[in-house]
């Protein structure tokens, strides 16, 4: 029976393999005929969202990673708005609203509160915490 | 019924006695990146807790070359076999 899933990122890419595992283990869940329906970044995981993320081209590109898991099933890409702004993430709206010169996340990640992380442990069937 | 995922090397002890001391009838332990530490022979007395139900990720194994050297009484799966424990048990608790 296929299963709705849930996957909270706490690790930074590149400096812990948090990310990367939590992207692989999204994939293997889509290849299981499973939804992979949000993707929640907290902590540091919030830099997995950075829209000008730009690694060697012969290495893992994590954010593209988790762009193409949006574009194949439309999975939501769920970013902490409050540790998204201690650490730099910002959208266009926060950019504006706080006088910044540039924003850096683009959708399909969104910025949102604590209270999506809770509906999705709420409303998915399985929870999985990736974390340093 | 839970699937338990440890991530930290087996320097790390806090993060296997709380597992252990959560750990019930029917749980699995899933050793994932740096815990791969913990399913060679010599860290066999920290799984002790985990009552031979301890499975080891097969990708993390072979980015640290220690494919082979894995103690017999753990499971080896890969990716997908991760996805199947995560389907067998309603939840799932990372310890780190």
């Amino acid at each position: 029976m296929a299963l709705t899933y849930a996957l909270l990122v706490q690790g930074a890419p590149y400096t812990h393999q948090a990310a990367l595992s939590a992207l692989r283990f999204g994939r293997a869940v889509v290849e299981r005929g499973h939804r992979l329906k949000t993707v929640f970044f907290y902590h540091d995981g919030v830099h997995n969202a950075s829209a000008l993320m730009t690694p060697p081209q012969d290495e893992v590109h994590l954010a593209e990673g988790w762009r193409s898991l949006h574009r194949g099933q439309g999975t939501e890409l769920l970013v902490c708005v409050a540790a998204g702004l201690r650490r730099g993430l910002l959208d266009e709206g926060e950019a504006s609203r706080h006088g910044q010169i540039a924003s850096n996340v683009a959708p399909p990640f969104e910025l949102t509160g604590l209270g999506q992380l809770l509906d999705a442990m709420e409303h998915h069937d399985r929870m999985l915490t990736f974390s340093p | 019924m839970a699937l338990h995922l440890i991530n930290r090397s087996p320097q790390a002890e806090a993060a296997y006695r709380d597992a252990g001391a959560l750990f019930v009838e029917g749980d699995d332990l899933l050793l994932i990146e740096d815990a791969c530490y913990a399913a060679l022979p010599a860290a066999a007395d920290l799984l002790t807790p985990f009552r031979g139900r301890v499975a080891v990720l097969d990708e993390d194994l072979q980015a640290r070359g220690l494919s082979g050297r894995v103690d017999a009484r753990v499971t080896i799966v890969d990716m997908t076999g991760f996805v199947t424990l995560t389907e067998k048990h309603d939840s799932a608790m990372s310890w780190f």
